[in-house]
């Protein structure tokens, strides 16, 4: 008796007849009846007859794999279509009954038919992970898979992306790369196994905005609840701000750089930006692991903190301080004694909108004087990957959080724009 | 249409009944369960649906079809709902109480719980799901009713989430309102065991007996609907959705009966005659100069004529299948789901504008002679093109006889057409909501209606159509409530079924009364604080504010304070003013002054305390 196969199922007086399901429980059967229900049925005491063997594939079933034969057209660009995995990109898991990535580049073309006719696409797939699963190894990975498209000639590129860590991967790729064509992350919140996700709009949008001007690394995604636009981000300024929401994700304060206009495919841009070929491409992935993000909480064990942070020999440490940046007033030895040892130690603040400024208050004064650095009003995860990247290619690491290099920490607090 | 002999035609039908539980929250979420004007949405979005494949690689045709109408579906959200009815949050786990109530249900149809219920994901992009799937959970199965022609078996009991209302239809879309999607709903599906029409109405009323007995079911328009299976030996299955008035499902089920009846006599017509379809055309041409308003309008904004020779159908597209249904209506209303106004063809024409050398003209141009028939539609190109691919294919189903189909009802207890039927590849688990062990052996089984009837009537001595009347009213668990809590029955029957229906002749807002108002004011009278006379006023100073309390209530209507004493006070003022009728009549002169003293009181007291004070007053002086 295996999933797929046609069962007649008798417990307890009641015969169920229909196709065998993989179980999330060893104590049920999963039955799936004629009429497109599945029931538990409890094992114990239930008469299985097997009336006809592999009746339904169950696994070719969730990942047939027709190929798509779509001709070259020779006037439409080029762009490449990334996975890492994502909802964007998933199906149902019958074993956890959770949904998990396992398309590739291919199928999100077959998934998502509005894409044919927008662009000749190449596809490529650098992982197949939940976005939580995460590495810098990967971020490595994903950077050479965008050189040898761009190597390839490609005139943008999206990469498919899960929502939990968006944001970290597109800071990683604004630092990593300088790049002559539009990179623009897109993904879903809402699973692409139901008729209502956005994973369409989505890469629709996304695929426009590959296709424009701005060569920038940019995250694609809902603007509102509505399928009307889409907003563009910069990679460096993006958050997710709401577990489900179509439109998490928000540029924090300000407007997001621009618009993909969903029916009309019309781009808006706010800001300036980088136009396509502007700038020429060169990659550096080097990048320091040995760094953390510390979010101080009042009731912090500060004691157990101090003494993890110095077996952590690290080499550099973001904080994620209260308000204007600040922590607990016997922590700040802490950070001095870390600094002393030569780790980069630099704040951002929890608030996340708004800039760090340590000259206010004696607290903050104490933070400069133990020689944390500012790190502006940079996002604090961003932060993070900034100063992983720092220390890997900038001789002054410490200097560098408190300077602008790839959109990430603004010189004017213009929210309004 | 004449009477048919059922047996014969070898009927059977199945019924399929919805209703919405009246629990306090949403199925999948913490909302309440409450309908809206659609004028007090708080705010509205947008979207569109994409069809996707079932966990077993199928695409449905339901949804398919569906699909190729791009729709944007606009939607109304409240304060009363959240961000689940949005779809941009995942739903919660199933309702307690909608769990309860569906396993007091399945008790009361004698059916056996599922162990383990898995929720599903029943595939519908007509855009009343925000989703683009209803969840649904199939909780109990093999129960059975009986009626007065044997029992009818009942095959599954579904809890599912009741659909988004649909506010308006437009061009490119349907407006919906976002109130009613999530409210519980139950889904009773029985064997396909009913073979007369009456048996289908007996069954159909059984059951909702049954429903309602749980005192846990919405009451009022849309929130029970029938759907009826019906087919006939050579006929097919034929789903029949939307049925809101049971007394009509009889009709129903006759009136589909004689259409299928109808149908297979064209078969057999058609198949006399050898007749086939035969390839669509683009006949604009013959229509260029016409007076034709409906084709000159569609060809003046750049539209074209379709049409599609019918060799054979001369007489049968017009033959009438239901009252003022023809072969050719079923047509039409397979290219209005494509978004086509409807279709002529030759057996109504010449008319509507078109003239008889228009007929032979477009006869000629797709080669159809005078035993033929022919269909055309006009609007535009891309419209007319699927329009009359339908009318061409439902034309070649005529050929075979009934098509399996879901069709809608009518009021007249016809139908139309509206969708295939679903394949069963609609279905996906809905992998956010864990699969739920379900209990029913600590649910207790509700009484039931036609019990209460009995009850009412031996423990209350309510008179039998008293007793029915409360037990099948939707007021009844209040009656329950009331009467558990020491309110006299007959004095609660009383007001929730007469006072009231008093009190909304006289435009009295009796809607905004609550459950409390009403069991508050019913103790108040029952303490002996208000006079059961003042009732009609205190509901209705309620009605005017419903924020008073009942004591305030009676407080702004000027009922309250009146003690025995005042009465008496009352009374013996009546009676010395009329000291002489007195003396003369004695006790004949009651009546008369009861009224009077009932006048001086303005109702704040009690009938029977004033009768008995004033009937103490009059003995002293007589």
């Amino acid at each position: 008796m295996n999933p797929g196969d046609r069962v007649r199922v008798e417990r307890a007086g009641v015969t169920n007849e229909g196709v065998l399901m993989p179980s999330s429980t060893p104590e049920y059967l999963v039955v799936k009846l004629d009429g497109g229900y599945n029931v538990g049925i409890e094992r114990d005491d239930a008469d299985v007859d097997v009336l006809e063997t592999d009746v339904y594939d169950v696994e070719e079933a969730q990942s047939e794999s027709t190929t798509s034969e779509i001709a070259f057209d020779d006037d439409l660009p080029t762009v490449s279509l990334i996975s890492t995995g994502g909802t964007i990109a998933s199906t149902v898991d019958y074993r956890t009954g959770a949904v998990t990535a396992q398309f590739d580049a291919e199928d999100v073309l077959r998934a998502v038919p509005d894409l044919a006719g927008r662009a000749n696409y190449r596809g490529r797939v650098v992982a197949n992970i939940l976005s939580e699963n995460m590495t810098p190894d990967v971020w490595r990975d994903l950077a050479d898979a965008i050189e040898a498209e761009i190597e390839a000639g490609t005139d943008g590129i999206v990469v498919m992306h899960g929502t939990d860590t968006m944001q970290f991967t597109a800071a990683a790729m604004s630092f990593v790369l300088d790049t002559p064509v539009p990179i623009v992350f897109t993904g879903s919140q809402r699973s692409a196994d139901r008729p209502s996700s956005d994973n369409v709009m989505n890469a629709v949008c996304a695929v426009e905005a590959a296709k424009a001007d701005c060569a920038e690394v940019l995250v694609c995604m809902h603007g509102s609840e509505s399928d009307d636009v889409c907003a563009l981000h910069r990679g460096t300024r993006v958050r997710k701000n709401h577990t489900s929401r179509r439109d998490a994700f928000q540029t924090v304060g300000a407007k997001p750089l621009g618009e993909v206009d969903y029916e009309s495919e019309e781009i808006r841009f706010r800001r300036d930006y980088a136009a396509r070929g502007e700038t020429e491409f060169a990659v550096a992935t080097d990048l320091n692991e040995d760094v953390d993000l510390l979010k101080f909480t009042p009731g912090m064990d500060l004691d157990a903190y101090a003494e993890f942070l110095r077996s952590r020999d690290l080499d550099g440490l973001v904080v994620e301080g209260t308000g204007l940046g600040h922590v607990h007033t016997d922590f700040i030895p802490v950070l001095e004694e870390l600094v002393e040892s030569g780790t980069v130690v630099t704040m951002t603040t929890q608030c996340l909108d708004g800039r760090v400024c340590d000259r206010v208050y004696d607290t903050g004064r104490d933070i400069l004087d133990a020689g944390v650095v500012e790190a502006g009003n940079t996002l604090p995860g961003t932060a993070k990957v900034k100063l992983m990247w720092a220390l890997a290619n900038r001789d002054d690491a410490a200097e560098s959080m408190t300077r602008d290099i790839a959109g990430e920490l603004t010189q004017r607090s213009v929210p309004w724009e | 249409m004449s009477a048919h002999d059922y047996e014969a035609l070898g009927l059977v039908a199945g019924l399929e009944i919805h209703q919405q539980l009246d629990t306090a929250t949403k199925l999948f979420c913490g909302c309440p369960t409450e309908i809206r004007d659609p004028d007090d949405a708080a705010r509205t979005f947008t979207r569109f649906l994409h069809p996707t494949k079932s966990e077993l690689g199928e695409l449905d045709d339901a949804a398919l079809e569906e699909s190729r109408v791009d729709r944007e579906f606009e939607y109304l959200a409240y304060d009363t709902t959240c961000l689940v009815e949005e779809d941009d949050e995942p739903p919660h786990r199933l309702d307690r109480e909608a769990r309860e109530v569906v396993m007091q249900i399945a008790s009361l149809l004698d059916m056996d719980a599922v162990d383990q219920a898995h929720v599903m994901r029943k595939l519908v992009i007509d855009g009343s799901n925000t989703s683009g799937f209803q969840r649904s959970s199939l909780v109990a199965q093999n129960g059975e009713i009986q009626t007065s022609d044997g029992p009818v078996g009942v095959e599954d009991l579904m809890l599912e989430e009741e659909s988004a209302q649909r506010v308006e239809e437009r061009d490119d879309g349907v407006l919906f309102s976002l109130d009613r999607l999530g409210i519980p709903l139950v889904e009773i599906g029985t064997r396909p065991d009913i073979s007369s029409p009456e048996q289908a109405r007996e069954a159909a009323e059984t059951i909702g007996m049954l429903l309602r007995s749980t005192g846990k079911v919405k009451r009022g328009l849309g929130t029970i609907r029938q759907d009826v299976n019906v087919s006939i030996a050579d006929g097919a299955r034929v789903e029949i959705k939307g049925v809101q008035a049971l007394d009509t499902i009889d009709d129903i089920v006759r009136e589909e009966v004689g259409r299928q009846v109808e149908l297979l006599a064209i078969r057999d017509e058609l198949d006399d005659r050898g007749a086939s379809v035969g390839e669509t055309r683009d006949v604009t041409d013959v229509f260029e100069d016409t007076d034709s308003g409906v084709i000159g309008g569609a060809l003046s904004s750049g539209g074209v004529v379709q049409a599609v020779p019918l060799f054979g159908f001369d007489g049968l597209v017009g033959r009438e299948i239901q009252p003022d249904r023809r072969l050719g209506t079923e047509f039409s209303d397979h290219a209005k789901r494509h978004g086509a106004g409807g279709i002529f063809h030759t057996d109504e024409l010449p008319a509507y504008g078109v003239t008889e050398e228009e007929v032979a003209a477009l006869r000629d141009a797709v080669g159809a002679g005078e035993e033929d028939a022919v269909a055309i539609v006009a609007t535009d190109p891309e419209t007319a093109a699927l329009a009359i691919d339908a009318v061409q294919a439902r034309a070649e189903t005529a050929l075979s006889g009934v098509p399996e189909e879901t069709r809608g009802a009518n009021e007249d207890g016809t139908t139309r057409y509206l969708r295939p039927l679903p394949g069963a590849a609609r279905m996906y688990p809905e992998t956010d909501v864990p699969p739920v062990e379900l209990d029913p052996s600590d649910v207790e089984t509700p009484e039931l209606l036609t019990e209460k009837v009995e009850r009412y009537q031996s423990e209350f001595g309510l008179n039998a159509g008293l007793a029915e009347q409360v037990a099948y009213g939707r007021r009844m668990p209040l009656f329950e409530r009331a009467t558990d809590e020491g309110v006299d029955a007959t004095f609660a029957a009383g007001l929730l079924e007469s006072t009231l229906t008093e009190l909304r002749r006289d435009d009295v807002a009796v809607g905004k009364l609550t459950e409390d108002h009403l069991l508050a004011v019913m103790h108040l009278v029952e303490d002996g604080e208000l006079a059961k006379e003042g009732v009609n006023d205190v509901l209705t100073t309620i009605s005017e504010d419903p924020s008073l309390s009942a004591e305030e209530a009676v407080e702004e209507a000027g009922l309250s304070g009146v003690s025995e004493e005042d009465v008496r006070e009352a009374v013996v003022e009546v009676v010395e003013r009329n000291a002489a009728q007195v003396e003369e009549q004695g006790m004949g002169a009651f009546s008369g002054l009861m009224g009077e003293a009932m006048g001086a009181l303005r109702g704040k007291a009690d009938g029977e305390v004033v009768s008995s004070v004033l009937r103490e007053e009059i003995q002293k002086r007589a």
